[in-house]
Protein backbone atom coordinates (compact mmCIF):
# COMPACT_ATOMS: atom_id res chain seq x y z
CA UNK A 1 0.00 0.00 0.00
CA UNK A 2 0.77 3.36 -0.45
CA UNK A 3 3.39 5.51 2.49
CA UNK A 4 1.73 7.52 4.98
CA UNK A 5 1.99 10.95 3.31
CA UNK A 6 5.32 12.92 4.63
CA UNK A 7 7.62 10.09 4.66
CA UNK A 8 11.13 11.26 2.93
CA UNK A 9 11.40 7.79 1.44
CA UNK A 10 10.78 6.18 -1.66
CA UNK A 11 12.20 2.71 -3.13
CA UNK A 12 14.61 2.79 -5.94
CA UNK A 13 14.32 -0.34 -8.17
CA UNK A 14 17.38 -1.91 -9.93
CA UNK A 15 16.05 -5.08 -10.85
CA UNK A 16 14.09 -8.22 -10.83
CA UNK A 17 15.82 -11.77 -10.20
CA UNK A 18 15.13 -14.93 -8.75
CA UNK A 19 14.22 -15.41 -5.21
CA UNK A 20 17.29 -17.54 -3.79
CA UNK A 21 19.81 -14.88 -4.42
CA UNK A 22 21.73 -13.33 -1.11
CA UNK A 23 23.18 -9.80 -0.75
CA UNK A 24 26.99 -9.67 -0.16
CA UNK A 25 26.84 -6.93 2.77
CA UNK A 26 27.71 -3.45 2.94
CA UNK A 27 26.30 -2.52 -0.19
CA UNK A 28 24.68 0.58 -1.05
CA UNK A 29 22.95 2.41 -4.19
CA UNK A 30 22.25 5.71 -5.79
CA UNK A 31 21.52 8.45 -4.17
CA UNK A 32 23.19 11.08 -1.70
CA UNK A 33 23.20 9.77 1.04
CA UNK A 34 23.06 6.37 -0.64
CA UNK A 35 20.86 4.04 0.84
CA UNK A 36 21.37 0.20 1.76
CA UNK A 37 20.68 -2.25 -1.10
CA UNK A 38 18.01 -4.56 0.27
CA UNK A 39 15.92 -7.26 -1.58
CA UNK A 40 12.18 -7.56 -1.67
CA UNK A 41 10.40 -10.81 -1.85
CA UNK A 42 7.84 -12.33 -3.30
CA UNK A 43 7.09 -15.62 -4.28
CA UNK A 44 9.82 -17.27 -6.13
CA UNK A 45 11.11 -13.72 -7.12
CA UNK A 46 13.01 -10.49 -5.99
CA UNK A 47 13.46 -7.04 -6.51
CA UNK A 48 16.97 -5.35 -5.59
CA UNK A 49 16.14 -1.90 -4.04
CA UNK A 50 17.57 1.06 -1.71
CA UNK A 51 15.40 3.66 0.33
CA UNK A 52 15.94 7.27 -2.07
CA UNK A 53 14.80 10.44 -1.09
CA UNK A 54 12.13 11.50 -3.33
CA UNK A 55 13.03 15.28 -3.40
CA UNK A 56 16.57 14.67 -4.48
CA UNK A 57 17.28 14.33 -7.80
CA UNK A 58 18.97 11.19 -9.09
CA UNK A 59 21.39 11.15 -11.99
CA UNK A 60 25.16 11.82 -10.89
CA UNK A 61 28.22 10.18 -12.32
CA UNK A 62 28.26 7.84 -9.87
CA UNK A 63 24.39 6.82 -9.35
CA UNK A 64 24.61 6.47 -12.72
CA UNK A 65 27.78 4.03 -11.88
CA UNK A 66 26.03 2.23 -9.03
CA UNK A 67 22.87 1.33 -11.04
CA UNK A 68 24.57 -0.60 -13.49
CA UNK A 69 27.40 -2.23 -11.35
CA UNK A 70 24.85 -3.57 -8.98
CA UNK A 71 23.25 -4.95 -11.41
CA UNK A 72 26.56 -6.33 -13.46
CA UNK A 73 27.98 -8.20 -11.02
CA UNK A 74 25.10 -10.45 -10.76
CA UNK A 75 24.59 -11.11 -14.13
CA UNK A 76 27.41 -12.97 -14.48
CA UNK A 77 26.04 -15.28 -12.01
CA UNK A 78 21.90 -15.29 -12.01
CA UNK A 79 19.63 -13.72 -14.59
CA UNK A 80 18.46 -10.62 -14.09
CA UNK A 81 15.85 -8.25 -15.32
CA UNK A 82 17.52 -4.91 -15.64
CA UNK A 83 15.01 -1.81 -15.12
CA UNK A 84 15.93 1.18 -16.81
CA UNK A 85 18.04 4.22 -14.76
CA UNK A 86 15.05 5.89 -12.86
CA UNK A 87 12.84 3.44 -11.03
CA UNK A 88 11.15 4.64 -8.10
CA UNK A 89 8.19 3.50 -6.09
CA UNK A 90 6.44 4.03 -3.07
CA UNK A 91 7.63 1.32 -1.01
CA UNK A 92 8.89 -2.50 -0.55
CA UNK A 93 4.87 -3.11 -0.27
CA UNK A 94 4.33 -1.83 -3.33
CA UNK A 95 7.21 -3.49 -5.43
CA UNK A 96 5.80 -6.51 -3.96
CA UNK A 97 2.38 -6.38 -4.65
CA UNK A 98 2.24 -3.82 -7.88
CA UNK A 99 5.26 -5.38 -9.61
CA UNK A 100 6.14 -8.86 -8.63
CA UNK A 101 3.21 -10.83 -8.01
CA UNK A 102 0.90 -8.92 -10.82
CA UNK A 103 3.58 -9.64 -13.59
CA UNK A 104 5.14 -12.72 -11.64
CA UNK A 105 4.56 -14.95 -15.00
CA UNK A 106 5.78 -12.69 -17.60
CA UNK A 107 9.40 -12.14 -15.34
CA UNK A 108 9.67 -15.46 -14.43
CA UNK A 109 9.39 -16.51 -17.59
CA UNK A 110 12.08 -13.61 -18.73
CA UNK A 111 14.09 -15.20 -16.10
CA UNK A 112 14.30 -18.73 -17.04
CA UNK A 113 14.90 -17.92 -20.85
CA UNK A 114 17.78 -15.64 -19.48
CA UNK A 115 18.98 -18.57 -17.07
CA UNK A 116 22.99 -19.18 -18.13
CA UNK A 117 23.44 -16.22 -20.34
CA UNK A 118 25.12 -13.39 -19.90
CA UNK A 119 25.23 -9.99 -22.24
CA UNK A 120 28.21 -8.69 -23.63
CA UNK A 121 28.89 -5.38 -25.89
CA UNK A 122 31.46 -5.30 -28.75
CA UNK A 123 32.07 -1.52 -29.81
CA UNK A 124 34.65 -0.21 -31.95
CA UNK A 125 35.59 2.74 -32.92
CA UNK A 126 37.37 3.54 -35.91
CA UNK A 127 40.32 5.35 -35.12
CA UNK A 128 42.99 7.05 -37.28
CA UNK A 129 43.32 8.52 -40.74
CA UNK A 130 42.78 4.98 -41.96
CA UNK A 131 39.33 5.21 -42.19
CA UNK A 132 39.07 8.26 -44.50
CA UNK A 133 42.29 7.35 -46.72
CA UNK A 134 39.78 4.46 -47.48
CA UNK A 135 36.53 6.45 -48.50
CA UNK A 136 38.90 8.95 -50.45
CA UNK A 137 40.45 6.19 -52.40
CA UNK A 138 36.90 5.23 -53.18
CA UNK A 139 35.32 8.17 -53.62
CA UNK A 140 36.10 10.32 -56.75
CA UNK A 141 33.62 12.75 -56.12
CA UNK A 142 35.25 13.24 -52.49
CA UNK A 143 38.53 13.60 -53.62
CA UNK A 144 37.35 16.61 -56.31
CA UNK A 145 35.75 18.37 -53.40
CA UNK A 146 38.58 17.97 -50.79
CA UNK A 147 40.21 19.67 -53.87
CA UNK A 148 37.96 22.55 -54.69
CA UNK A 149 37.70 23.33 -50.87
CA UNK A 150 41.40 23.15 -50.00
CA UNK A 151 42.91 26.24 -48.93
CA UNK A 152 39.48 28.35 -49.69
CA UNK A 153 37.89 30.06 -47.07
CA UNK A 154 36.13 27.91 -44.73
CA UNK A 155 32.73 30.51 -44.75
CA UNK A 156 32.82 30.18 -48.74
CA UNK A 157 32.90 26.52 -48.86
CA UNK A 158 30.59 26.36 -45.99
CA UNK A 159 28.22 24.31 -48.69
CA UNK A 160 31.20 22.43 -50.24
CA UNK A 161 32.66 21.11 -46.89
CA UNK A 162 28.54 20.29 -46.03
CA UNK A 163 28.39 18.49 -49.38
CA UNK A 164 31.75 16.96 -48.12
CA UNK A 165 30.88 15.75 -45.47
CA UNK A 166 27.98 14.11 -46.33
CA UNK A 167 29.59 12.09 -48.91
CA UNK A 168 31.99 11.06 -46.15
CA UNK A 169 29.23 10.27 -43.13
CA UNK A 170 27.60 8.02 -45.70
CA UNK A 171 30.42 6.15 -46.81
CA UNK A 172 31.37 5.66 -43.15
CA UNK A 173 27.81 4.67 -42.69
CA UNK A 174 28.60 1.80 -45.23
CA UNK A 175 31.69 0.50 -43.84
CA UNK A 176 30.20 0.39 -40.70
CA UNK A 177 27.05 -1.44 -42.11
CA UNK A 178 29.75 -3.98 -43.92
CA UNK A 179 32.12 -4.17 -40.52
CA UNK A 180 28.63 -4.36 -38.25
CA UNK A 181 27.97 -7.32 -41.00
CA UNK A 182 31.24 -9.33 -40.09
CA UNK A 183 31.46 -9.47 -36.78
CA UNK A 184 27.63 -10.44 -36.52
CA UNK A 185 28.62 -13.54 -38.87
CA UNK A 186 32.00 -13.98 -37.02
CA UNK A 187 29.96 -14.03 -33.66
CA UNK A 188 26.81 -16.28 -34.75
CA UNK A 189 27.80 -19.56 -33.76
CA UNK A 190 28.88 -18.04 -30.77
CA UNK A 191 25.86 -16.24 -29.09
CA UNK A 192 22.19 -16.74 -27.94
CA UNK A 193 20.75 -14.05 -29.32
CA UNK A 194 22.62 -10.14 -31.05
CA UNK A 195 21.10 -6.67 -31.19
CA UNK A 196 22.69 -4.03 -33.21
CA UNK A 197 22.68 -1.18 -31.37
CA UNK A 198 22.37 2.27 -33.39
CA UNK A 199 25.72 3.85 -33.09
CA UNK A 200 26.39 6.85 -30.94
CA UNK A 201 29.08 8.37 -32.25
CA UNK A 202 30.21 9.10 -35.60
CA UNK A 203 33.29 7.16 -35.65
CA UNK A 204 31.60 4.05 -34.21
CA UNK A 205 32.14 1.05 -36.24
CA UNK A 206 30.54 -1.66 -34.36
CA UNK A 207 28.50 -1.30 -31.61
CA UNK A 208 26.22 -4.98 -31.02
CA UNK A 209 25.40 -6.58 -28.20
CA UNK A 210 25.33 -10.36 -27.98
CA UNK A 211 24.10 -12.49 -25.24
CA UNK A 212 26.61 -15.06 -24.99
CA UNK A 213 26.32 -18.47 -22.92
CA UNK A 214 28.37 -18.90 -19.98
CA UNK A 215 31.53 -20.75 -21.37
CA UNK A 216 31.35 -19.41 -24.73
CA UNK A 217 33.10 -16.21 -23.76
CA UNK A 218 36.70 -17.23 -25.07
CA UNK A 219 34.90 -18.16 -28.68
CA UNK A 220 33.46 -14.46 -28.28
CA UNK A 221 37.39 -13.85 -27.37
CA UNK A 222 38.71 -15.50 -29.87
CA UNK A 223 36.63 -13.87 -32.48
CA UNK A 224 37.57 -9.90 -31.43
CA UNK A 225 41.45 -10.55 -31.10
CA UNK A 226 40.47 -11.95 -35.01
CA UNK A 227 38.91 -8.68 -36.06
CA UNK A 228 41.45 -6.89 -33.82
CA UNK A 229 44.23 -8.06 -35.78
CA UNK A 230 42.46 -7.67 -39.31
CA UNK A 231 41.02 -4.42 -38.46
CA UNK A 232 44.58 -2.98 -36.82
CA UNK A 233 45.28 0.66 -37.57
CA UNK A 234 42.06 1.30 -38.69
CA UNK A 235 39.21 0.06 -36.06
CA UNK A 236 39.72 -0.37 -32.06
CA UNK A 237 37.36 -3.21 -30.69
CA UNK A 238 36.27 -3.42 -26.95
CA UNK A 239 34.11 -6.10 -25.39
CA UNK A 240 32.20 -4.72 -22.57
CA UNK A 241 30.69 -6.98 -20.31
CA UNK A 242 29.15 -9.13 -18.27
CA UNK A 243 26.66 -7.36 -17.68
CA UNK A 244 22.76 -7.72 -17.32
CA UNK A 245 21.45 -8.46 -20.09
CA UNK A 246 19.46 -4.54 -21.05
CA UNK A 247 19.19 -4.72 -24.59
CA UNK A 248 17.13 -8.22 -24.61
CA UNK A 249 14.64 -7.48 -22.44
CA UNK A 250 11.45 -5.57 -23.83
CA UNK A 251 8.69 -4.52 -22.55
CA UNK A 252 6.04 -6.21 -24.60
CA UNK A 253 3.27 -4.57 -22.59
CA UNK A 254 2.21 -1.59 -25.45
CA UNK A 255 2.34 1.12 -22.45
CA UNK A 256 -1.48 1.53 -22.25
CA UNK B 1 21.03 -20.32 -2.51
CA UNK B 2 23.36 -18.23 -4.71
CA UNK B 3 25.17 -16.18 -3.75
CA UNK B 4 25.17 -13.49 -6.44
CA UNK B 5 25.35 -10.05 -6.16
CA UNK B 6 28.76 -9.17 -4.73
CA UNK B 7 30.67 -5.53 -4.26
CA UNK B 8 33.10 -5.34 -7.38
CA UNK B 9 31.18 -8.28 -9.78
CA UNK B 10 32.88 -11.10 -7.84
CA UNK B 11 35.15 -13.48 -9.67
CA UNK B 12 33.42 -13.83 -12.82
CA UNK B 13 33.76 -10.54 -13.95
CA UNK B 14 36.57 -9.56 -16.60
CA UNK B 15 38.10 -6.21 -16.72
CA UNK B 16 36.48 -4.26 -18.62
CA UNK B 17 37.03 -0.88 -19.23
CA UNK B 18 33.52 0.90 -18.43
CA UNK B 19 33.37 4.20 -18.88
CA UNK B 20 30.19 7.08 -17.89
CA UNK B 21 29.83 7.48 -21.69
CA UNK B 22 29.60 3.19 -22.02
CA UNK B 23 26.86 3.40 -18.61
CA UNK B 24 24.95 6.09 -20.40
CA UNK B 25 24.42 4.30 -23.48
CA UNK B 26 23.30 1.30 -21.56
CA UNK B 27 21.06 2.44 -18.39
CA UNK B 28 19.18 5.52 -19.84
CA UNK B 29 17.05 3.97 -23.05
CA UNK B 30 17.56 0.12 -22.58
CA UNK B 31 16.24 -2.19 -20.02
CA UNK B 32 12.38 -2.59 -18.26
CA UNK B 33 10.48 0.24 -18.37
CA UNK B 34 8.82 0.71 -15.19
CA UNK B 35 6.07 2.49 -16.22
CA UNK B 36 4.90 0.17 -18.24
CA UNK B 37 4.29 -1.84 -15.60
CA UNK B 38 3.33 0.22 -12.15
CA UNK B 39 1.31 3.26 -12.30
CA UNK B 40 -0.35 3.75 -8.86
CA UNK B 41 2.92 3.74 -6.45
CA UNK B 42 5.51 5.05 -9.61
CA UNK B 43 7.17 8.16 -7.47
CA UNK B 44 8.39 10.87 -9.96
CA UNK B 45 12.10 11.61 -9.08
CA UNK B 46 13.96 14.34 -11.22
CA UNK B 47 16.52 12.90 -13.07
CA UNK B 48 19.85 14.78 -13.88
CA UNK B 49 20.79 12.97 -16.82
CA UNK B 50 22.16 14.41 -20.23
CA UNK B 51 21.86 13.11 -23.32
CA UNK B 52 25.12 12.54 -24.70
CA UNK B 53 24.30 10.97 -28.26
CA UNK B 54 25.64 12.68 -31.12
CA UNK B 55 23.53 12.74 -34.18
CA UNK B 56 25.39 10.89 -36.88
CA UNK B 57 24.14 12.38 -39.60
CA UNK B 58 23.50 16.14 -38.89
CA UNK B 59 25.41 19.29 -40.34
CA UNK B 60 27.93 19.43 -37.59
CA UNK B 61 28.64 15.92 -38.20
CA UNK B 62 29.35 16.44 -41.90
CA UNK B 63 31.73 20.04 -41.42
CA UNK B 64 33.61 17.86 -38.88
CA UNK B 65 33.93 15.09 -41.49
CA UNK B 66 34.81 17.96 -44.12
CA UNK B 67 37.30 19.23 -41.98
CA UNK B 68 39.15 15.83 -40.47
CA UNK B 69 39.13 15.25 -44.29
CA UNK B 70 40.81 18.39 -44.96
CA UNK B 71 43.51 17.53 -42.44
CA UNK B 72 44.79 14.64 -44.17
CA UNK B 73 47.89 15.42 -45.88
CA UNK B 74 47.97 15.15 -48.88
CA UNK B 75 49.60 16.64 -51.55
CA UNK B 76 49.19 14.90 -55.04
CA UNK B 77 45.49 14.52 -55.17
CA UNK B 78 44.94 12.89 -58.63
CA UNK B 79 47.50 10.17 -58.28
CA UNK B 80 45.84 6.81 -57.38
CA UNK B 81 46.00 6.14 -53.77
CA UNK B 82 48.78 3.35 -53.50
CA UNK B 83 51.78 5.86 -53.51
CA UNK B 84 49.79 8.01 -51.23
CA UNK B 85 49.21 5.88 -48.29
CA UNK B 86 53.00 6.25 -46.90
CA UNK B 87 52.03 10.01 -47.14
CA UNK B 88 48.91 9.78 -45.35
CA UNK B 89 50.13 7.76 -42.82
CA UNK B 90 52.75 10.46 -41.65
CA UNK B 91 50.34 12.81 -41.87
CA UNK B 92 48.24 10.87 -39.76
CA UNK B 93 50.54 10.98 -36.98
CA UNK B 94 51.75 14.14 -37.08
CA UNK B 95 48.47 15.46 -36.87
CA UNK B 96 47.14 12.85 -34.52
CA UNK B 97 47.00 15.28 -31.39
CA UNK B 98 44.24 17.46 -33.21
CA UNK B 99 42.73 14.84 -35.33
CA UNK B 100 38.93 15.01 -35.45
CA UNK B 101 38.92 11.13 -35.97
CA UNK B 102 41.35 9.66 -33.29
CA UNK B 103 40.52 7.24 -31.50
CA UNK B 104 39.00 9.80 -29.09
CA UNK B 105 37.50 8.08 -25.81
CA UNK B 106 35.30 9.67 -23.89
CA UNK B 107 31.48 10.73 -25.61
CA UNK B 108 31.17 13.51 -23.11
CA UNK B 109 34.25 14.69 -23.45
CA UNK B 110 33.14 15.03 -27.67
CA UNK B 111 29.91 15.93 -26.21
CA UNK B 112 31.54 19.37 -24.75
CA UNK B 113 33.54 19.99 -27.94
CA UNK B 114 30.61 19.52 -29.74
CA UNK B 115 28.58 21.84 -27.95
CA UNK B 116 31.43 24.63 -28.20
CA UNK B 117 31.68 23.90 -31.83
CA UNK B 118 27.96 24.42 -32.07
CA UNK B 119 27.73 27.67 -30.34
CA UNK B 120 31.04 28.73 -32.23
CA UNK B 121 29.33 28.51 -35.65
CA UNK B 122 25.61 30.08 -34.35
CA UNK B 123 27.75 32.91 -33.10
CA UNK B 124 28.64 33.90 -36.52
CA UNK B 125 25.57 33.09 -38.08
CA UNK B 126 26.29 30.47 -40.00
CA UNK B 127 23.58 27.92 -39.11
CA UNK B 128 21.07 28.36 -41.99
Amino acid sequence: MAPSSGQQRACYVYGILPEDIELGSGMTGVGDPPGQLRVVRSDDLAALVSDVDPARPLGSPDDLRTHKEILDSSAAEVPVLPLRFGAVMAGDDAVASELLQPFHDEFSAALDQLDGLAEYVIKGRYAGPRILEEVLSENSQAQRLREQIRGQDPDATRELRIQLGEIISDAVSAKREKDTRELLDAMADHCAESFVREPTHEDDAVHVAFLVETGQEQEMEKVVEDLTRKWEGRAELRVLGPMAAYDFVGTTQPGG
Amino acid sequence: MTTAVQPGGGNAARPSPSGLADVIDTILDKGLVIDAYVRVSLVGIELLTIDARIVVASVDTYLRFAEAVNRLDISQEKEGLPGLVGKLEEGGAKHKTKGAIEAAGDKLRDFAGDAKERAYSRGRGGEG
